[in-house]
């Protein structure tokens, strides 16, 4: 009887010990980015290819200052904060999960690590020869093949779905995802976003966009 | 009625609305005679322990509880408490018709949306009216007025949200497909939580927004500013300047 009691409290005092030491390295150390990706994987998946059930789109691979930079904007309430912005009010709530500006850092720095799934493109109608014409104001910023350019804040275009693409040239020219003036490069886009007349012309240029894959 | 009774609830979130007091005075009364039970219980349980420990030369008896003598220690305290289920009720019933099923005259009406994750609240401009051009929707930021009688026009966009503000005591589903009415009337100034209490999804635990309760004086001047009318006419003057 007091042999087994004994054992007890020897395992009582290791397992608070144990917790004990965990609560402090939680504290001080940043968890690895691949562990904080698991939020995220529930929505842009595990490879980080999106899911447009969800609107999520695919972030394998996005330049590291781009989702750095964006991941702020959602925290910051730069983005994602305008009442019809359905997609942008879900992943606003996901950046006030992380904690600290290192965890956004860390979770950066995954995404961008992951290699680009380049999904396949699904919206239909879209004329990349005309779009071709159209791409011609977007090269000053996104370049010719479409590769960004960080000095700018423009990202790389062709790694994103179409469907994701469409929907946020038609938010920045209605000022969905561009409704806070502080946030200056959403404005760039909002101005840019207004010269394609219509939905058409959208379709076209991200079709062309698809069309700059390698 | 119930709002005399004193609360202890009102020390940690404090009553901001007319219904808080009724629905803390519930609290409290569920509390006193669900304790009044546990103690009487408790005290006759290890009474009986004592009263009938081990003795020297007395030997243990298999009580059946058949006996009329031996059953009414079961019957009269359950009778009891049944009596004050019915106190209980009585008076939650009360509370609930005057929160819940009784929706008095509006002063004013905010629509109150909710989706995964953010609640868009779309306040009445300074004609009063919601539905009209100077409508100001604002997401996680709820204005009203103290004193005023508001009606709330919940909705959801997606899937079940529960609009709860803990200082009104005032917990409502939203449900997709529905607009549900209810109502509240502010009585303190200040800057309060306003949360979710329906699980909808990985963001439910971060959908949090404020309500600011606020003066007379100090509405009519947010609602001057923020109104849309007002936002034009700066915009168009900034233009001017340019
Ligand atoms: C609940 C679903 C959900 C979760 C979880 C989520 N996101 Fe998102 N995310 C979205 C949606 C929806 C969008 C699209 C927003 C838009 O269209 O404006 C988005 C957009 C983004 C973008 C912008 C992409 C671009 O091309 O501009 C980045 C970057 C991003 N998310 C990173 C993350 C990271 C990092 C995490 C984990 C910390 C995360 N997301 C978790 C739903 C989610
Ligand atoms: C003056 C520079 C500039 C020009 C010209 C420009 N863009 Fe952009 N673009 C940007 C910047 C900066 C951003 C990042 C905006 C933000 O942070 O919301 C951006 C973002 C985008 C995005 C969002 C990408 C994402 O992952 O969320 C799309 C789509 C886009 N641009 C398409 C276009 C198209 C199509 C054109 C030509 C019709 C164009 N842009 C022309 C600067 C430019
Ligand atoms: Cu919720």
């Amino acid at each position: 009887m007091a042999a087994i009691t004994k054992v007890w409290r020897t395992a009582l005092v290791a397992l608070g010990l144990v917790a004990l030491a965990g609560a402090a390295a939680a504290q001080q150390s940043t968890p690895p980015g691949a562990e904080l990706y698991e939020l995220c994987a529930q929505c842009h998946g595990e490879r980080g290819e999106g899911n447009q059930v969800v609107l999520a789109p695919a972030i394998a691979g996005l330049q590291e200052w781009y989702v750095v930079a964006q991941v702020r904007n959602f925290k910051g309430g730069l983005r994602g904060t305008h009442p019809a912005d359905v997609a942008g009010l879900r992943m606003h709530p996901m950046a006030l999960a992380l904690e600290t500006d290192e965890e956004l850092k860390a979770v950066s720095a995954y995404v961008a690590s992951l290699p680009p799934v380049y999904p396949e493109p699904t919206v239909e109608g879209g004329d990349a020869e005309r779009g071709a014409q159209l791409y011609g104001t977007c090269v000053a910023c996104h370049g010719p093949d479409g590769a960004g350019n960080e000095a700018l804040g423009s990202p790389r275009l062709y790694q994103a779905n179409d469907w994701y693409l469409l929907s946020s040239l038609q938010r920045y020219k209605n000022g969905v995802r561009a409704s806070n003036p502080a946030n200056a490069n959403a404005q760039v886009m909002l101005g840019i976003a207004g010269t394609l007349a219509d939905e058409q012309a959208m379709k076209d240029v991200v079709a062309y966009i698809m069309s700059l894959r390698k | 009625m119930l709002e005399r009774i004193p609360s202890v609830i009102d020390v940690l979130v404090p009553q901001a609305s007319t219904y808080a007091g009724d629905i803390d005075g519930l609290f409290t009364i569920i509390l006193v005679s669900v304790g009044i039970w546990f103690f009487a219980s408790e005290i006759v349980f290890f009474w009986l322990i004592f009263r009938f420990r081990k003795k020297d030369g007395v030997r243990a008896q298999y009580v059946s509880g058949e006996k009329q003598s031996e059953k009414k220690w079961v019957t009269y305290p359950h009778l009891a408490i049944l009596l004050f289920d019915v106190l209980i009720v009585v008076a939650a019933v009360r509370v609930w018709y005057d929160i819940k099923q009784d929706l008095p005259p509006a002063e004013r009406t905010v629509r109150v949306i909710g989706q995964q994750w953010a609640w868009t609240f779309v306040h009445p401009g300074p004609d009063g009216e919601i539905d009209t051009a100077d409508d100001i929707a604002k997401v996680n930021e709820l204005h009203v007025e103290v004193d005023r009688l508001h009606h709330y026009k919940l909705e959801s966009k997606d899937v079940l949200h529960n609009f709860s503000v803990p200082v009104f005591r005032l917990k409502q589903d939203a449900i997709p497909g529905r607009v549900i009415t209810g109502w509240f009337t502010p009585t303190k100034t200040g800057e309060w939580d306003v949360q979710c209490a329906e699980i909808c999804g990985v963001g439910h635990g971060l959908m949090g927004a404020r309500i600011h309760i606020e003066t007379a004086e100090q509405h009519a001047a947010w609602m001057a500013q923020e109104s849309p009318l007002q936002l034009a006419a700066n915009a168009a003057q900034k233009q001017e300047e340019e």
